[in-house]
Parts: structure tokens; sequence; C-alpha cells
């Protein structure tokens, strides 16, 4: 984990920099990883995607490129000085608070470009958005099982166990997990769940409980706290991640973003990523095995999953037959389907034959 | 002096519609008549037209005389009437040439003059001077001193208007101030209603005649209105050409043939004409011959002839001897063997050609033999053969068409050799579509109707064998149900007709031709329909782009001016030259449409623009290309332009005799697209220099401001003394960075070239002490201050260092050159 004083070293660095390319005359630029699809790959070595070698320059030398670089200029400053004072700030805060910078031209006119600003300076620095104590506006999911952690809260260190010590809501994961020191656990396995229903459903069959299960809730696209502390389950407790979505292309997305890292955040796989995380379900092979209610798929499915065949997180054998599978009967689940066997079909059933097969549980 | 020539009797239409009329009506009744052609319809108008023919005319003298124009331009309000005034510093007129001058109105000269003149365009200063006799009832006042003479002399003159006679009122000595040059002053009934088209008449006959000094006055002006020369080149003078044979009309050509001295139509076409020789009178000859008289058709002699029934070379041979009598046995075959001999050499002869070759055989024989061969026997002999070849021994009995109920029998082969020759032609012309039956029945009613031609000769006239063709087409359609179409028809018109033998008839004498309207007219078809070399084009004076854009220049202060002159080209017999120019930006309002100066033979052009076909072709081309706004991409296009475009040509083609608007020519059109189009490349890349320039400026505008507080910025958080960022500025900006450095007693100025092309600077340094050891560059003193100055060239991205040492603290100014300030950084 990165201290204050490394990040913001790391933040006065690129600073530094900058007045050095000044200083030699030269236009000030900084160099970053062209983040696009095509330019992610496989690292063998921590089994995650990367960003490859292509590289954009972003340079002072047009107007655009010079009002970037004097926007980064702006911010290296604030977030120095948010660390120097232990604070921290949302994304959204920060571009509201360029409003108050006494420079026009320093001010964000969106906040698409804050968010890609401090995307840029992690990228250049090495740090982390959690490190500059960025925030994002979405809170991280929660998580219920049977696990002893404490946190450090600006109001001390609390610990709190993940059944016992809260409600039918679950443990709220904190902006930045790795505040959090795992005490001790009983826990058997990870299961992440994409939607807020399934997890209630779970939680109410006391499936964590049955099945010594750390339930996720990933909350659509999971937030980087919740990648984080999964990644953390399976690094420091030992545990086998796997991840429950629905079956539809989407989805898959959710898991790959899990297990392999976001093309946007790519930089930051090795930190996020669980390459190790297993896909469990709603697989196509499961629409037909358990006949489930389906709906077509749409011409946008279509083209999702036939961008997944060509997306190099996706290229294994298991993806490329349950894809193609999945164009071939064109049709799609939802988790919460599985309730047309009953509500306890998926605790009962699915989800115990599943784990079964995988060998997890 | 000539060149107050009234130039209303150059245009065919008026002067012949003049000299029929004047017989019958009174001048001052036929201006009253066509006042409106004459652009005297209004006091308004009629004041710019008198203005406009003075200050052509004046020119034009001005010119001839080789004397660069100083024009004066008066107008006052005398009671009810306008007083105009027009002076110029030409040659003067005497009092003989004044009934040339202002006489001519009626008469003109009698063709039109090949050569490009201002006056071409006018209706001629007599007009107005009559205008302002039948409205105010003032003779016109001129006042005249030749070159060198110490006198003036001034003249009252009419014209009365009964005999269109000018007449001289008064003539006296005066004295004038001017060393040389003519006074006219009219008085006439009018209006300052067309002030803003009087303005532009002057203002552009400014800009296109640069050489000329103008100024005007008029009650409108608080002050006088003057107009300086931008050049003392006068313009190139022009040759006169005699008329093209393409570009004559009927009317001119029939006054030509009367006025000519030429007693041949050969002699008169080379004497009259530009660019025809003995050749090409030749040429136009045979032309008017096949017009005039026809061509003969001509048939296969026997013995090429691919049927093997029908007469035989032997049956001609047998025909002549018996056409021969009393010249011996020997003469008789030895005559009739030759004919038949050289008849063996064609492929097909008309009834002329027998003729030339019975005489030609007929001549050798009388040589060999001794023997005479009278006109007689020669008539003979040709009327014996020819009967045999073209098979017109039965007298007028018709086979091919009375049996030709049924082709299949009526064989062509037989009895008709004319038959047979038309089958082929007919065969060879249409289409392998058409059934033989067809094409056979066609070839005998062809046959048919040839034979009934008048003479044996069967001469035809194209348009008449054209007539026939399409009668025999008829009646095939009508008797055999055979269409043949008007292609069909054409092409076996052109078989025919391509066959046939122009006729050695002498042609008709120019007294004949020039009494016939129709023979003229077969003339002029033949003129026309010749290939004949393009006129010369040195009878043109183009203004020249460089002075196209000086007189831009002087009139209209922009930003940019560029001008284009085309090669001359030719329209019908007259030679043409387009030039344009366009002048961009600074002074000329922005808003509304561009503004179109047109300009025929150097005279603006200013009434019905809507009309010109110079506006017709700006409307057509897409400004939006060369950088002018032009909204629905078509149409005038907007913005702080000037484009003028110059029509130079013998005959400049109007759209009515006002001469307001040029014409719809294509010919003409084309070239103006693309001189103007020539213009507008230039200014395209002005105007997207001047855009990359612009954003250059505001590049280094909004850098010039982010990256000093960039640097400020980053000092702040790295806690380290501002950087220097001028290098870096520099660099961005794609400049040119010009940096002294001095160190002890060294001066080292660092040209950096971060521009994309290579730089060729003057640097100039102005030192306060001495300068020594400068590096290869010249040192001036200039009292006590020393001028070192370098002229490098610098690559793209390169640098280069210039030095020279200097003791003590010496005082520098550095002046660079040779680059845009746009691209220049100066850091001393």
């Amino acid at each position: 984990m990165t201290t204050n004083t490394d990040a913001r070293d790391q933040l006065i660095d690129l600073a530094a920099d900058f007045y050095d390319q000044f200083a030699a005359g030269e236009i000030p630029e900084m160099e970053l990883p062209t983040r696009t699809k095509s330019n992610i790959e496989y690292d063998e070595e921590s089994g995650v995607w990367t960003y490859g070698d292509r590289t954009s320059v972003r340079s002072a030398n047009s107007v655009n490129g010079a009002r970037k670089l004097l926007k980064a200029a702006y911010t290296i400053e604030f977030l120095a000085e948010q660390l120097d004072e232990d604070r921290s700030s949302t994304l959204r805060e920060l571009y509201y608070l360029s409003e108050s910078w006494d420079n026009d031209e320093a001010q964000f006119s969106s906040q698409d470009e804050s968010n890609d600003l401090v995307e840029d300076l992690e990228i250049v620095t090495g740090a982390t958005r959690e490190d500059f104590h960025m925030r994002p506006e979405e809170s991280g999911a929660k998580v219920m099982g049977p696990l002893r952690l404490r946190e450090q809260t600006n109001r001390g260190d609390r610990d709190i166990h993940c059944q016992l010590d809260v409600g039918q809501g679950g443990y709220q994961i904190p902006n930045n997990p790795d505040t959090i020191e795992f005490l001790e656990n009983d826990a058997e396995f990870v299961l992440c769940v994409e939607t807020g229903g399934m997890r209630d459903r779970l939680v109410e069959n006391g499936f964590d409980e049955a099945y010594d299960a750390l339930i996720v809730h990933l909350g659509g696209q999971p937030a980087r706290a919740t990648r984080r502390l999964t990644k953390r389950f399976h690094d420091e407790l030992d545990l086998p991640v796997v991840v429950f979505t629905d079956g539809d292309p989407w989805s898959y997305r959710i898991y790959g973003s899990v297990a392999y890292g976001s093309i946007k955040s790519a930089h930051l796989s090795k930190y996020l990523a669980t390459p190790e995380a297993r896909f469990i379900g709603i697989q196509p092979a499961d629409i037909v095995e358990y006949d489930l209610p389906s709906d077509p798929l749409s011409d946008s499915d279509v083209n999702a999953l036939e961008s997944e065949l060509e997306d190099p997180r996706f290229q294994t054998d298991y993806w490329e037959e349950q894809i193609e599978l999945q164009l071939e009967v064109g049709k799609k689940s939802e988790q919460q389907s599985l309730a047309s066997r009953g509500l306890d079909f998926v605790t009962e059933t699915y989800l115990p034959e599943r784990l079964e097969e995988m060998g997890v549980a | 002096m000539t060149s107050f020539q009234s130039s209303l009797g150059d245009e065919e239409g008026i002067a012949e519609e003049l000299a029929e009329s004047q017989r019958e009506i009174s001048i001052a009744e036929f201006f009253e008549k066509n006042k409106h052609m004459l652009g005297f319809d209004s006091g308004a108008r009629g004041l710019v037209t008198a203005v406009k023919e003075a200050v052509d005319n004046a020119l034009d003298a001005t010119e001839e005389a080789g004397i660069l124009p100083d024009v004066y331009v008066e107008i006052t309000e005398v009671g009810d009437y306008y007083r105009l005034v027009i002076e110029d510093n030409g040659p003067g007129i005497t009092k003989e040439q004044l009934p040339k001058v202002f006489g001519k109105l009626l008469y003109g000269s009698r063709f039109h003059k090949r050569e490009q003149n201002r006056g071409q365009q006018g209706i001629g200063i007599s007009a107005a001077v009559l205008y302002s006799q039948l409205t105010s009832g003032q003779p016109a006042k001129i006042t005249s001193r030749p070159k060198g003479q110490s006198e003036a002399q001034y003249f009252e003159l009419i014209i009365d208007t009964d005999t269109n006679e000018p007449e001289i009122s008064v003539d006296e000595t005066t004295s004038w101030d001017r060393p040389h040059g003519t006074r006219i002053e009219l008085e006439m009934e009018a209006n300052m209603r067309a002030r803003s088209q009087l303005h532009d008449y002057v203002k552009h006959t400014a800009v296109v005649n640069p050489h000329a000094r103008i100024e005007l006055r008029e009650p409108g002006l608080d002050e006088p209105w003057k107009f300086e020369r931008a050049t003392d080149e006068l313009p190139a003078e022009t040759e006169e050409i005699r008329p093209h044979p393409h570009g004559v009309e009927l009317g001119a050509l029939i006054k030509m043939l009367e006025a000519t001295e030429s007693y041949s139509i050969s002699g008169f076409l080379q004497e009259e004409f530009t660019r025809v020789g003995k050749k090409t009178a030749d040429n136009v000859i045979d032309a008017f011959r096949d017009q005039h008289y026809g061509r003969e058709l001509a048939w296969s002699p026997p013995s090429s002839r691919s049927t093997v029934t029908g007469a035989t070379n032997d049956d001609v041979a047998a025909a002549i001897e018996a056409a021969v009598a009393n010249k011996g046995a020997a003469a008789t075959s030895a005559f009739a063997e030759g004919v038949v001999e050289a008849l063996a050499e064609r492929d097909r002869l008309s009834r002329s050609e027998l003729e030339g070759i019975v005489g030609t055989v007929a001549d050798a024989v009388e040589e060999d033999t001794g023997r005479t061969f009278g006109s007689t026997v020669r008539g003979n002999a040709t009327e014996a053969a020819w009967r045999v070849i073209a098979g017109v021994d039965d007298g007028d009995a018709d086979p091919a068409n009375a049996d030709s109920t049924d082709p299949a029998d009526a064989s062509a082969d037989g009895d008709s050799p004319i038959a047979a020759d038309l089958y082929a032609l007919v065969d060879e012309a249409t289409s392998t579509r058409k059934d033989d039956a067809a094409i056979r029945a066609m070839a005998e009613a062809l046959a048919f109707r040839v034979a009934n031609l008048d003479g044996e000769a069967y001469r035809i006239a194209r348009d008449d064998l054209e007539r026939l063709v399409a009668d025999a087409a008829t009646f095939v359609a009508d008797q055999h149900d055979a269409t043949f179409g008007e292609t069909a028809r054409e092409n076996v018109v052109e078989a025919v007709w391509s066959r046939a033998r122009t006729v050695p008839d002498a042609p008709p004498k120019v007294r004949t031709v020039a009494g016939d309207r129709d023979v003229a007219a077969d003339l002029l078809e033949a003129m026309r329909e010749t290939d004949i070399l393009a006129p010369p084009t040195d009878c043109l004076a183009p203004i020249t782009a460089e002075l196209v854009e000086a007189g831009l220049r002087k009139e209209y202060d922009a930003d940019f001016y560029a001008a284009a002159t085309r090669d001359a080209e030719v329209h019908g017999g007259d030679p043409f030259i387009v030039e344009a120019g366009i002048a961009y930006g600074g002074e000329i309002p922005a808003d509304g449409s561009v503004e179109l100066l047109r300009f025929a033979n150097r005279v603006p052009l200013v009434y019905q623009r809507g009309a010109c076909a110079t506006t017709d072709v700006i409307r057509t081309i897409g400004w939006r290309n060369y950088g002018l706004d032009q909204p629905g991409g078509s149409g005038m296009p907007n913005g702080p332009a000037v484009i003028s475009i110059h029509v130079a040509s013998t005959n400049v083609p109007f759209t009515s005799e006002s001469k307001d608007a040029i014409a719809n020519v294509p010919a003409i059109e084309d070239e103006i697209e693309l001189a103007v189009r020539e213009a507008a490349r230039e200014l395209k890349s002005y105007l997207n220099k001047r855009r990359s320039m612009q954003q250059r400026r505001e590049k280094r505008d909004v850098l010039g401001r982010i990256l000093p507080e960039m640097a400020d910025k980053v000092s702040e958080v790295t806690g380290r003394p501002r950087p220097d960022i001028d290098g870096a500025l520099a660099r961005i900006m794609n400049n040119v960075s010009v940096e002294r450095e001095r160190e002890d007693g060294t001066v080292r100025l660092v040209v950096e070239n971060h521009s994309d092309v290579n730089e060729q600077l003057e640097i100039t340094d102005i030192v306060s002490a001495e300068p020594t050891d400068v590096s290869a560059g010249t040192v001036v003193d200039m009292d006590g201050e020393w001028f070192v100055q370098w002229t490098p060239e610098v690559a793209s991205g390169d640098e280069r260092e210039l030095t020279y040492s200097v003791d003590g603290d010496a005082d520098f100014e550095i002046s660079v050159g040779g680059v845009e300030t746009e691209k220049l950084t100066v850091n001393e």
C-alpha cells in the first residue's frame, strides 16, 4: 500500500518532470498508454490484462494539450495539498472545486474530463486514485459472510463481524478497502452476485451461513473498492472466487472486469483483478439445461457477444464455447429467472450443483 | 485622328437599318425611335451614355497618339439643363476631321473593323451630340488644339437633321491652356438619378485603365474625384486584322463583294480575309462549286464492274469507234483503245471526267497520227461512251421502276449499270439487317430518279440528292414495306455524295456573286464548312494580369490581389482574350455579395448585370472551394471581395444593341471561368495561409497565456524558481526563434527554425561598439553604429549560430526580416 507521502512525492515528481522539460527548452508532455481495446495485453506473469506497448503523448504543443497539462498542474497541486492535510474528496468534488481555481483555463468543462485526468495521473505516477484520497461517487457494495475484520475509520478503528455485527444489508465496503484488516474467518469461498435482488434472496435463504460463503454484492459494473476487496479475499484469505450474474453479454463483462480487469483501469489490473475468479452462471448452457424463462437476444446483444469473441480477455475455450452456444440458441436469462422453479431452487439446487461441478464446495 | 470613329455604323444591324431608313425619315425621327437601343432612353441614362462615349473616345484618341490619357469630366447644372464637358490631352482634331468624326453617325465604316477598340462597344460620340442638340437646341462646342500649335481652334457644330450633314456654325481661334487636346461641351436635358452608375463607370474605367488619369466633377461631389495613374505603360498597340472567313455574316459578305477590287472569288478571298492563301481559297472554291453547281455523280466504267453481265469495255470501244467518222481506222481504233485503257484505271468517273479523258486521249492520238480530233468528234465520242457507261442508250425507258414489283426478277445488273452501282453503294451504306430485296428496291428506285435528272451528267446539289433519296425511300416504303430511316437515308446520301465529283466549271465571278443573294449564301456556306486556320491574336491588347492587379490595387484598398490573363481563343472568326482579377479584404465591405466589375474592351459595363455571361459564370463557380461564403453553394458569393472580368475581342458578342451585357457564348464563358478560377486559386491559397496564420496567432495567444501559468504552477508545486520557458514557446509555435546569448565579449545569436519550411532570414544587429570576429556576415560602419548583417538559410528543424565579439557593455538592437512576424520570436 502506498502511503500519503509516497503518492504526494509521485505527484510532485510529475510536476518536476514538467519543470525540467520547460527548463530544457522542451515542450512539456506526458506519455500514456493508449487506452483502447486493441492495446490491452495478457500479462503472463500476473494472469491479468494490462495495457500494451502503444502509447500516446499528451503534449503542450497544441492548445488542447496545453490546457490538459495546465489542468494537470493544478490538479497535482490540489491533490498534493489534500494528501498533506490527510483529507479526501470525491471525483465530483474535484470537478466542482476546479471552479474555485484562479485560472479559467484550468477549470474542467465536464466531470468526464476530471475523471480522465485522475486516471491519467494514476497511470503516470503508478499510484492509485485511492492513494490520492479520491473517492468515487458511488459507494462500495456490501459483504455478508463469516468474516471478522477491522476497519480504520476517521472515528477510529472498528472491529466488525460481517454476519453478527451487521444488519440484513451487510457490511458496507469502504472506498479504500486497503484500510481493512482481516481478523478471522470461517469462509469457504467468495460468491460475487450481480443483482441486489439475488443477493437479498441468498441472504434471506441463509446461503452464507449454510455454505460459509462471503456474499459480495457487485451492484452492476463493480466499483474499484469491490473488486479490490474481492482480490484481497482471494489473495490474503486464499478463498476461491465465483461470480454469479445474469446470463447475457453485459453480465459477462461484469465477470470480465472482476477476473481480468477493465479497459479503462487496465493500469490497475494487477491491483484490482482476480484472474482466478470463475464464472458460476447463469451460463448459456444453464438456460438450456434448466429450461429457464428467457428473452430472445436483441441485435445489440448479438453485437456485444460477437465483440466479446474478439475481446482478448474472452478468448478462452470456455468462453468461446459458451458465447457460441448462446448465439446459437439466441436466448438470454436473468439470475432471478431461477425463481420459476421456486424461491429456494437457487440456494438448494442450482448453486450447490454448480459449486459441486466446479469443485468449489 | 481616326479614333473618333463613329462606331454606330460598325454594327451591321443598325448600320443597315440606318442606311435603309434615312431616305425616308429624318435622323431626328430615327433617333427618337431608336434611342432605347442607343442608350439615351432617359435623361438619367443619357447623361451616363454621353459621358461613356466621350470618355471612351478620349481614351482611344490619346492612346492611338501614344499619349498617356489625362481625361477631365465635368457635369454642371445650367438652368434646366446639364452641361457636360469632356477634355482630353489627345492630339486634337482639325476642322477637316470634324465631319468625319461627327458626320459618320449614319454611314460608319463599311465593314466591321477587326480591331479591339473601345468604340466597338459604343454608340459613338455623334449620338451624344445629336442627343444634346435635340434636347437642348444647343450646338456641340468643340475646342481643339493639335500638338505644336500655338493657338486652339473653337468650333460650334450642329447636325442638320434634314440632310444629316454636320454643319460648322462657328469656327474661330481661341486660346486654351492645354498644350494639346480636345474639349467637347454638350448641353442636354438630363438628371443625375443614375449617379451611382456614373460613379461606377468612372471608377471602373480607372480600374481597367491604370495608365489613365481621370478627374470627375459633378454637382453631387464636394471635391473633384481624382483617379491617379498607376502605370506609365500604354496598352500595346493593336493590329487591325482582316475578317476571318468564319466570322462574317451574309450582309457583310455581300458588302465586301460589292466593294472589292478583285475579279475572281479566289482573289477576293485571299485579298479580303485573314488566314486565306491560295490553297485555302481553292478549298473554299471547291466547296463553293459543290454548293452552287452541285456535284456530278460518278459511275463505274464497265471494266471495274463486278457483275459479268452488261456492257463491257469492248462495248465502250465499239460505241466510240461508231461515233468517230473519217479519222481512219488506225487513228479511230487507237483513240477508242486509249479511252478504254484510261477508263480501266478508274473505279468510277463522272461525265466531266470522261470528257477530260477523251480530251487527253484525243490530244495524244492527234500528236501520234496527225489526224485532227475536233470538238465535235470529241463531243460525240464522249456522248457515245457515256451512254454505254451510264446505260442510257435505251432512252427514257424505265425498266427498274416498272418491274420493281418483283425485285427478285428485276435484277439491276442486266439493263441499268447505274442501278448496279447504286445497289453497291446502298448496300455498303445500310446496316446488315436490311434484307437484300429492300436494298435492291432502294437502289432501283434511286436509279430511276437519278436517271430522270436533267442532262446526262447527273449533276445534283447535295440538298437535292437528299430530297431524292428521301423520295425513293418513301416509294420503297410504300411498295415494298421496307423502311429506310433517317440514319439509313443519310448514310446513302453520304455514300453517293462522297463518290460524286466536284464539277470543273469555273466558279461565278465576284460580280455575279455580289448580285445574287442566294449565290452569296452558297459562298458563305462554303467558307464556313472549310477548315481554316484560326485568326491571329495580335490584334488584341489585353490589360495583362499585372496591370489588372495594379488597377484593382489603385482603386480598392484590399489585403490581397490576384489576376490572370488567359491565352487568346477564337469564337467564330473573332479572337478574344479573357482576364480576371480579384481583390479581397481590407476596406472592401464584408457584408453582402461580392462586387463584380465587368469590362469589354476596357469599357466598363454598368447596366444589365444579371443578363451578362460574366455574372452567370461567377454564379456557377463553387466559391466555397476558394474560401468565399456562398449561400446554398451557388449564386453570387458573399464577402469582402471584388472580382473583375475583362473580355477583349475584335467583336465582343453582346446580348443586345445597347451593349450592356456579354452574350452567353460557350467558348467565351469557358475562358471566363478558367480565368476567374485561376485568380481564385491564388485567393484560396492566400485565405488558407491567412487562416493558418490566424490559427497560429490564436495558438500563440492561448499558449502564450497558458504555458507561463503552467510554469508558475509547477514551480509553485515543486518549490523551485520559475523556469525559463521561451525555448519551449518558440518550439511549440512552429516558430523561428532568434535568441541572443552573451558571454564575456562574445555574442551568439542562435537561430532556430521550428517551422516546417526552410527559412531565409535577414538578420541585422545594430551594435554601439565595433564588433570583431564576425561569423560569415558583413559589417557596415554607420556613424558610430555598426550594422552586422547575416542572411542565413536555416532548414526546417535546424539551427544556426551567428557570432561576433564585442568589447565592453555595447548596446544592441536586432531586426529580423524574411520571415512573417507571426512566426518570429526574438529574445534579446
